[in-house]
């Protein structure tokens, strides 16, 4: 029994490793099948497969006339992109020093600064929204502290634009540090060394040897994180103004508070349609890494 | 067995069983009685309502169960509904926070018992503010009113009507703010009193079925010029939060003077302290600000239907009633000859002459469009 099972496992497996394989995978891409893809299709579907005024149904593209057409819509839009954009430059900004001094840096400190750069990470951002009132809202810690050392208050952030958009950059430094850091690991250190050894200094060391190695990994954190930034829901909903608001709580009040899901549904589809192109970034980026190996 | 192959089957039979039904069965003499509503109503039931009540009829207890919302209880009222069509046991006997329109046909199916004819003693204490239809019964209310910082505001300078409110934040800006109408019932409500105040202060003329495009234009509009109005003396030059607790939040940090609230997040807010001991609470004598009541229902085909019946007349008792005042904040639902005259006087500032209802369905979709875009674009984001 015993030399019958192992020799099953030498033998046979090697025949029934591909069955089993495919049906491992079966699960999850018929998950994806059923929650993604047909989803998509079928919102796509709905919006542009409408009844008209007598009920037929038929090709139409009221919904998205609509929406390019009232400029309550596009000031959404715009006011999304804005955030995004944005979001994405103080991202690069803040979080490549960071993921560079973890890279070079040894020791207790580096440690302790690490542990802050991951903390966003277990912060639930319903928390943080709260938090970030009773510390950059009106009468917040900032003031309390500026109003300590007779400076006057700040132009509190919360409910403008600017709120959600603080609120973004923070919770996304720990996923765009964790990517730039794993990017780092493919500069070696030899490569660094051998460039200071011909006189480069610490900038055109930064510039020639270590930017070129990690632009796709910076590509893949911007577009991680602005996937997950354009549809932000609980940031913008609590800590951004009333109007104009971004896609999130717009694609979530028109369904909930207006019903109108076809109108909800374009909205959603716009808001795909853009972020599929930093998908595409994305895809791309792993394509050309997986034809380097 | 290979380990991937039992990996797999192990998973299976996990999955399997956690899809096995779950026996339960309704018990004799136990109410199973569930609600939709928040932790703190819970809690007051846990608390106040069952001691009291399991000590005053011994042998009957009462099993508390969260609902969860609106649809948990909805999903529980349509077993019911089956139930009744096969004569078998609904295992449930009490609903709190519900309404017995709901789910549709259950109505007419007879599932909801009638309270006006269930010979409940207390029932001819409910106020006739809070009557609506007798499968209903109305025993715990709120309502907006204004919350504001008695040390910047002295109580006998408050606005007493709407206009006396406008023409105080016009007097104070940046001392006032709202929520947006779709994010919670305050700002909601004030927006909604706003609109009253434009359509000769008649709730009468708003009823479920009477929108219409140029009916909404006409009513809504108005209302709309006095808000714009108003934007730039709000806070930040018009700018609204989005929820309720985030108004009382800012009102906390002192913020800003005054908010409208619901009379039982203010009085619990009061109580834990998330609002100062000097925060002053005032309704408008005009005509005050709409709220609504919590209904209970009782299914005819419970088990323990009269059990049931002896807790819908035991909550409408005095002492229960005081104890909403108290305990949940909320407004009694019997009238307030009913309450005990020392909380009558404590509470004088917020007893309402009338609550407004405003109704739902078209009207409250017409109300969250339009606003956002109408009042809510004049702020300009910069400032």
């Amino acid at each position: 029994m015993t030399l019958a099972a192992a020799s099953d496992i030498v033998g046979a497996s090697n025949k029934r490793r591909r069955p089993v394989g495919l049906l491992l995978v079966a699960l999850p891409v018929l998950l994806v099948g059923w929650m993604v893809i047909y989803p998509i299709v079928a919102a796509v579907i709905t919006t542009i497969w409408r009844p008209d005024a007598n009920g037929r149904y038929g090709i139409s593209f009221g919904t998205y006339q609509f929406f390019f057409s009232d400029g309550y819509s596009l000031a959404n839009l715009s006011l999304t992109l804005w955030t995004t954009v944005l979001c994405a430059i103080f991202l690069v900004i803040i979080c490549l020093p960071i993921a560079l001094y973890l890279r070079f840096a040894k020791g207790r400190l580096a440690a302790y600064v690490q542990g802050l750069a991951i903390f966003p990470l277990f912060v639930p951002s319903i928390i943080l929204s709260y938090a970030f009132i009773r510390v950059l809202g009106p009468n917040g810690m900032v003031d309390i502290l500026l109003n300590a050392v007779h400076l006057p208050k700040i132009r509190s952030p919360y409910l403008t634009p600017w709120g959600p958009l603080i609120g973004l950059v923070w919770d996304n430094i720990p996923l765009t540090v964790l990517i730039l850091i794993a990017g780092l690991g493919s500069v070696s250190d030899a490569s660094i060394e051998a460039a200071r050894d011909v006189g480069a200094r610490s900038w055109q060391v930064l510039v020639h040897i270590i930017l070129p190695r990690i632009g796709n990994s910076i590509l893949v954190a911007v577009s991680f994180s602005v996937l997950g930034i354009f549809s932000a829901f609980t940031l913008p909903y609590v800590l951004g103004p009333a109007a104009p608001e971004m896609m999130g709580p717009f694609m979530q009040r028109t369904f909930r508070d207006l019903y109108d899901p076809p109108n909800a549904i374009t909205q959603a589809v716009i808001a795909f349609l853009f972020c599929i192109v930093f998908g595409l970034f994305y895809v791309r980026s792993v394509v050309k890494n997986q034809r380097g190996r | 067995m290979k380990r991937r192959d039992f990996m797999i089957s192990a998973a299976a039979a996990a999955a399997g069983m956690t899809v096995l039904p779950k026996m339960a069965f309704a018990e004799a003499n136990r109410i199973d009685w569930y609600t939709s509503s928040d932790q703190n109503v819970l809690d007051f039931w846990t608390n106040i309502v069952k001691p009291k009540f399991e000590a005053a009829n011994p042998g009957v207890t009462l099993n508390l169960v969260d609902g969860g919302d609106n649809a948990g209880l909805q999903a529980i009222a349509e077993r019911a509904v089956a139930a009744m069509a096969s004569k078998a046991d609904p295992q449930a006997d009490f609903f709190e926070g519900f309404d017995a329109r709901q789910p549709a046909g259950a109505l007419d199916a007879g599932l909801w018992v009638d309270f006006s004819t269930a010979g409940l003693s207390n029932y001819s204490k409910i106020n006739p503010l809070a009557l609506d239809i007798p499968q209903n019964l109305p025993y715990r209310g709120s309502q907006v009113l204004l919350a504001y910082d008695t040390t910047k505001l002295a109580p006998a300078d408050v606005p007493k009507t709407f206009a006396d409110l406008i023409a105080w934040i016009k007097a104070n800006p940046g001392q006032f703010i709202y929520n947006r109408p779709n994010k919670g019932g305050s700002g909601g409500n004030f927006v909604r009193r706003a609109i009253y105040e434009a359509n000769g202060k008649d709730p009468a003329k708003f009823t479920v079925g009477n929108y219409t495009k140029e009916a909404g234009d006409a009513a809504l509009n108005p209302a709309w010029d006095i808000l714009k109005d108003l934007a730039s003396s709000l806070m930040d030059q018009g700018a609204y939060t989005s929820g309720n607790t985030q108004s009382i939040q800012l009102l906390g940090q002192s913020a800003v003077t005054m908010i409208p609230a619901w009379s039982d997040q203010a009085l619990s807010a009061i109580k834990s302290g998330v609002l100062p001991e000097t925060t002053g609470l005032v309704q408008l004598q005009d005509l005050g600000f709409p709220g609504g009541f919590a209904r209970d229902t009782i299914p005819v085909n419970g088990l323990n239907k009269d059990a049931a019946l002896k807790l819908a007349d035991f909550i409408l008792s005095e002492e229960i009633q005081s104890a909403v005042l108290t305990e949940l904040g909320g407004f009694p639902g019997v009238s307030w000859d009913y309450v005990s005259s020392e909380l009558r006087e404590k509470f004088k500032d917020v007893i309402p002459a009338s609550i407004p209802v405003f109704p739902g369905g078209d009207w409250e979709k017409a109300i969250n469009e339009s606003w956002y875009r109408n009042v809510a674009p004049n702020v300009d984001p910069a400032s």
